[in-house]
């Protein structure tokens, strides 16, 4: 009899450890104690963040999508929630991508000389000029001297811009893939007109590199959109991880390194005079205008999917019925399409605005046009 | 008046004599017959699609052409959600509700063996045939996919060429992967046989929860439910195919269902203990 109850109670403790082991694993792995970190002055912090070097590390990446944009069927990327991918670099050029999907896989490998592409749901192979992907520079005046200018000097002149409609200020620390950061904040004047209330980057404490990126955007607490390691090991990586091999059956196509034909540049030349793009405001409520063909949406989707059968088309007059709402005032009436972190106005007559900034400010932009 | 000697049979002798309990049983081996039809059915269907145009189909059918030692690890991706919770199911019903059926689970309660000694051996001979019947599968599907498909070593998902050493030892982490998440199954379908003396219970009542669980995972607005369902991580074991080897879903996945064991083998005991003979 006491034998049996031992037993019982026995076998009741397992079935409470196992439901509790459920839960420790259904939880998000805690972020753990923010470290005690030296003071820093939000603008050194910055220009060490503008003048880090890159350093060889690898990692994995998550990528939280909250924009609420709503789930479309055609264009799953857009819809809300997590996406993960994983990277390791040299520091010196060569780096490796993986973009895990659920059961297929793309990765990219450049290993100094060539970009590898791979794509293993249709085991194509893409070859293209090493250096394709390389990362947009830092370019404050695209028109100037050719000279590379001095990191300090341009990263002070960046802080100054940003300091102009910003308030910035180091806000505490945080850890990020276990390695201790300063929380770098970024919040808008009160006078700017803008949904976003802060851009929050955590910068490692030891290499000065961002490691995550929050967008956060009034009324909730949530980030729009969270881009951060989840995993970083820092130091020199397996060299093999930057060479690729096609494999046998794979078909590797080369991409010509000329890039865009001349007709598609003429094209693109052509549709950006007829556009005539103009900025209006300034800061963070900078709001981008231009003016469209009427059809030129239509025409583009079109343009896209050469000999596709017709059915495949994106039916793009649906899909914005489908993701703004129709609105109208002095300024003609179009579509509004909101997400979280800003608007897009496409008027009927082709005008189109968009910015991170609320409805008000878009119309008032659209109206500007002509 | 004397006391009876205690004679207690060796656990070894017990364990064999359970797992030749089980493999004597015919539809055992009707079974293993059966499951080894699998990889043969599915390289057959992979080699006619290969022939056509483009790839052979989604996920890991991409990448057979050409890469034989792929079909053990797509065979038993194909199997884990219905077939192998199945035929664990089988075994764990047939270890408890099929002795209470046929009226042998009271002698066997009757004797001295303990009632967890017995769950354990039980649980034992399930275990065992569960993995028996994945690496049959593999080692079937290796062979029929180096025969029709051919080739030298294992190409990945992430696009790298695997040494056959290297390959050959992902399809065995894939294996055992695999037997984890069946042996969670069958610990569950364990706890339901010690309440029922009809097998046929057991089966229906495992496979229902499975196909259930599966559909809740479907639906977004039940993902706080998500991490809780042991079908949840039947989809993040193809992980094992990417290069480097991404260990943290794997993990998860197996700790998941060793909650599961831990969860259907107490139940289990609590039900066996409490039982009158």
């Amino acid at each position: 009899m006491n034998r049996r109850r031992v037993t019982v109670v026995a076998a009741a403790v397992g079935v409470v450890a196992g439901a509790a082991g459920l839960g420790v694993l259904a939880m998000p792995a805690g972020a753990g104690p923010a470290p005690v970190l030296p003071d820093v002055s939000a603008e050194s912090l910055v220009e060490s963040v503008l003048t880090a070097r890159p350093a060889a590390f690898g990692g994995s990446v998550e990528v939280a999508n909250d924009l609420g944009v709503p789930a479309l069927a055609d264009v799953p990327q857009l819809a809300d929630g997590e996406s993960k991918l994983r990277m390791w670099s040299d520091g010196e050029g060569r780096v490796r991508v993986q973009l895990p999907a659920a059961d297929a896989e793309r990765t990219f490998v450049d290993d100094g000389e060539t970009g590898w592409l791979w794509n293993s749901a249709d085991q194509t192979v893409t070859k293209l000029p090493h250096g394709a992907s390389a990362e947009p520079k830092l370019d404050l005046d695209p028109d100037g001297e050719q000279v590379p200018p001095d990191p300090v000097a341009v990263s002070r002149e960046v802080v100054a811009k940003v300091k102009e409609f910003s308030d910035v200020a180091v806000d505490g620390t945080a850890r990020v893939a276990g390695r201790a950061t300063y929380e770098l904040v970024l919040t808008p004047k009160p006078t700017e007109r803008t949904v976003l209330r802060e851009v929050r980057v955590a910068v490692d404490a030891e290499l000065r590199v961002p490691l995550r990126v929050a967008v956060l955007t009034n009324g909730t607490n949530n980030p729009a959109v969270r881009v951060g390691f989840t995993e970083l090991n820092v130091g020199p990586q397996d060299a093999t991880l930057f060479a690729f091999t096609p494999p046998p059956g794979a078909k590797v196509a080369e991409q010509q390194p000329t890039g865009p034909t001349d007709e598609d540049r003429a094209l693109a030349e052509g549709a950006l005079a007829e556009a005539r793009p103009q900025v209006h405001g300034e800061g963070w409520d900078v709001v981008i205008t231009a003016r469209t063909p009427e059809n030129a949406l239509a025409g583009l989707a079109e343009r896209e999917r050469p000999g596709t059968p017709a059915e495949d088309e994106v039916d793009v007059a649906g899909l914005l019925a489908r993701v703004g709402k129709p609105v109208s005032g002095p300024w003609g009436s179009g579509t509004l399409i909101t997400t979280r972190i800003g608007g897009v106005l496409l008027a009927d007559d082709g005008r189109v605005a968009f910015g991170a900034v609320p409805e008000q400010v878009l119309t008032e932009a659209i109206a500007q046009v002509k | 008046m004397t006391n009876p000697v205690v004679t207690r049979a060796p656990l070894g002798r017990q364990l064999r004599s359970e797992l030749r309990w089980i493999v004597r049983r015919p539809r055992t081996v009707i079974g293993l017959s059966a499951l080894c039809l699998v990889p043969v059915l599915a390289g057959i269907g992979l080699w006619f699609a290969v022939d056509g145009d483009g790839p052979a189909g989604p996920g890991l059918a991409a990448i057979i052409a050409g890469n034989g030692l792929v079909l053990p690890v797509f065979t038993l991706f194909l199997a884990l959600p219905l077939l192998l919770p199945l035929v664990g199911a089988i075994w764990a019903a047939d270890g408890l509700a099929g002795e209470a059926q046929h009226g042998t689970l009271r002698g066997l309660l009757l004797s001295p063996v303990g009632r967890v000694r017995l769950l354990a051996i039980k649980a034992f001979g399930v275990a065992t045939m569960t993995l028996a019947a994945v690496a049959l599968l593999a080692v079937v599907g290796a062979v029929v996919g180096v025969v029709l498909f051919g080739g030298q070593g294992m190409l990945t998902l992430s696009g790298n060429t695997l040494p056959v050493g290297a390959a050959l030892g992902r399809i065995a982490l894939t294996v055992l992967l695999v037997t984890v998440q069946v042996w969670g199954v069958a610990a569950i379908a364990m706890a339901i046989s010690a309440c029922t003396e009809h097998p046929l219970v057991v089966m229906a009542a495992t496979m229902a929860g499975v196909i259930v669980s599966g559909v809740l995972g479907v639906f977004s607005s039940l993902d706080w439910l998500h991490p809780y369902l042991i079908t949840s991580g039947w989809n993040k074991l193809v992980d094992v195919m990417r290069d480097p080897l991404p260990t943290g879903e794997l993990w998860h996945s197996t700790a998941l269902a060793g909650c599961y064991v831990l969860i259907g083998l107490s139940l289990a005991a609590m039900r066996l203990a409490t039982k009158d003979s």
